[in-house]
């Protein structure tokens, strides 16, 4: 480089670093001059995704069944094997499956079926040029959809939206490194933090220092106040393996996720949630219930010991009790 | 560079922009994903002389950070390219040299690729962003500069096509 040329470029790199970092310091305050050119390139962006997602999807498609195609084939056999199991146990545990059936009626009315929800289709992935994990969506502020609205698959949690348009909404992944999620343990209805590391499994920290995890354990949203941003008893995996640490309060595990973030091809938002509380205890119907009272004769002697049918009968009272 | 010029790169830009965000963006990639557009701007940078390295850094930067799926600040990427524009204006002359020959111009781009994903999280760790694990963000910058080899051959030769477009009549 030559002086003056020297000289000009430094000028140059400094006006326009200088540029840049007004730039980022402009967004951190939140001017909603930066906020908005985002809004204005996903509202370009979002019919271009959607005439590309029609016509290139099965293009993309073709490079993710090639990429899993060995996983897909043990998956089918796998699948096969476990279907013929569940069809002899099917057969045997037909009294089971009644009760099982009402049951779960019973928590279907309490959970999913309170959710007012809309589908969508997944028009596009996240940017390969950003470390963060979203999707883009065809319905927007015009279907009912806003920012924090819990985004489900037919498996369970997908993540939240992040961004709404008029037309399109993104989604941030429940795989992203800054997701976190309040979660509940089925079986223990102890709660913990889920958070997404950026791949396929995803890492629980539970917060009951005595509360114990079990490989195996299913997890579902614990809810936030007002539903926002997630709504309560959304499925979202199961623990693979457990962490046990000296050095930590509480007990950590991995779990994976039941829905597979990469093969998303329609999501729904929930964008209503019951007005009664779902988290609220479930007050059971009262039972009429029988307490029989015993009351016991002296002991007896050996010499005199009398036979069992000697006893004097006892009183029966009934009442309704609650639990 | 004459305003025009730089009014067709910013088009040109935002086509490329438009072609990772709609359509390869759907395709699944092992490993990790593909920035066609960061390949698309370093090879772009790599090709400009000092002051137009520069230029083109911040401009490419610019149209990167409209991204809606980003959540780094506005700007960000804007000072990313511009520091990878300023590396090249300085080391312009070894740089000539690597742009010469296809395959060094190519391993030129996976490693320009791989330094801009490094130097993105090295600024968003500064600013406080969450971007996971070190082994996560590692395989997603060597990751992208993998893929980057592999695709670079098949759109540098559309590429010196198009910037000769680009150029204007005194520049050719």
């Amino acid at each position: 480089m030559t002086q003056g040329n020297g000289n000009r470029s430094r000028l140059l790199l400094v006006i326009l670093i200088v540029t840049a970092l007004f730039f980022i310091t402009l967004d951190l305050r939140g001017v909603s001059l930066t906020k908005g050119s985002r809004s204005v390139s996903q509202t370009l962006l979002a019919p271009v995704q959607k005439t590309v997602f029609t016509v290139f999807s099965p293009i993309g498609r073709f490079f993710s069944d090639v990429a899993n195609f060995g996983n897909t084939q043990s998956k089918i056999n796998e699948l096969k094997a476990e279907n013929s199991a569940l069809k002899s146990k099917l057969v045997k545990d037909s009294d089971i499956a009644a009760q099982f059936k009402q049951l779960k009626g019973v928590l279907d009315l309490a959970g999913r079926g309170q959710y007012k929800v809309v589908a969508a289709r997944v028009i596009g992935r996240g940017t390969a040029s950003s470390f963060s994990q979203t999707i883009t969506i065809d319905v927007g502020s015009a279907n009912g959809v806003s920012n924090n609205m819990t985004v489900t698959s037919e498996h369970g949690l997908v993540g939240l939206i992040k961004n709404v348009t008029r037309s399109s909404s993104i989604v941030l992944l429940m795989n992203d490194p800054t997701f976190k999620v309040g979660v509940k343990i089925t079986r223990s209805q102890s709660v913990g933090v889920l958070s997404g590391q950026g791949n396929d499994v995803y890492t629980l920290v539970l917060l009951d220092p005595a509360g114990m995890i079990r490989v195996g354990d299913s997890l579902v949203t614990n809810g936030s106040e007002h539903n926002r941003p997630f709504v309560p008893g959304v499925p979202i995996g199961e623990v693979i393996s457990v962490v046990n640490s000296t050095t930590s309060l509480t007990q950590t595990a991995t779990v994976k996720a039941y829905t597979n973030l990469n093969d998303l091809g329609v999501v729904s938002v929930v964008i209503d949630a019951p007005t009664t509380a779902p988290t609220a205890p479930i007050v059971p119907t009262p039972i009429p219930t029988v307490t029989v009272l015993v009351t016991p004769s002296p002991i007896p002697t050996i010499s005199d010991s009398p036979a069992p049918g000697d006893l004097k009968p006892a009183p029966v009272i009934t009442s309704n009790k609650k639990r | 560079m004459s305003p025009i010029r730089i009014l067709s790169t910013i088009l040109f830009l935002f086509l490329v922009f438009a072609v990772q965000e709609s359509a390869v963006s759907l395709i699944h990639f092992p490993v990790t994903g593909f920035s066609l557009y960061v390949a698309v701007a370093i090879s772009l940078i790599a090709s400009e002389d000092h002051n137009g390295s520069l230029v083109m850094g911040f401009l490419a930067g610019i149209v990167l950070d409209l991204s809606p799926t980003s959540d780094s600040p506005f700007g960000q990427w804007a000072l990313v390219f511009t520091l990878i524009g300023y590396l090249f204006a300085v080391n312009k002359e070894s740089i000539a040299d690597f742009t010469s020959s296809p395959i060094t111009f190519v391993l030129l781009v996976a490693v320009g690729s791989a330094a801009a994903f490094a130097l993105d999280l090295g600024f968003g760790a500064m600013l406080g962003e969450e971007n996971g694990s070190i082994k996560h963000d590692l395989i997603i910058s060597v990751g992208n500069g993998m893929w980057s080899i592999i695709f670079a051959p098949i759109f540098l030769p559309g590429l010196r096509y198009a910037r000769r477009f680009l150029l204007t009549s005194k520049e050719r």
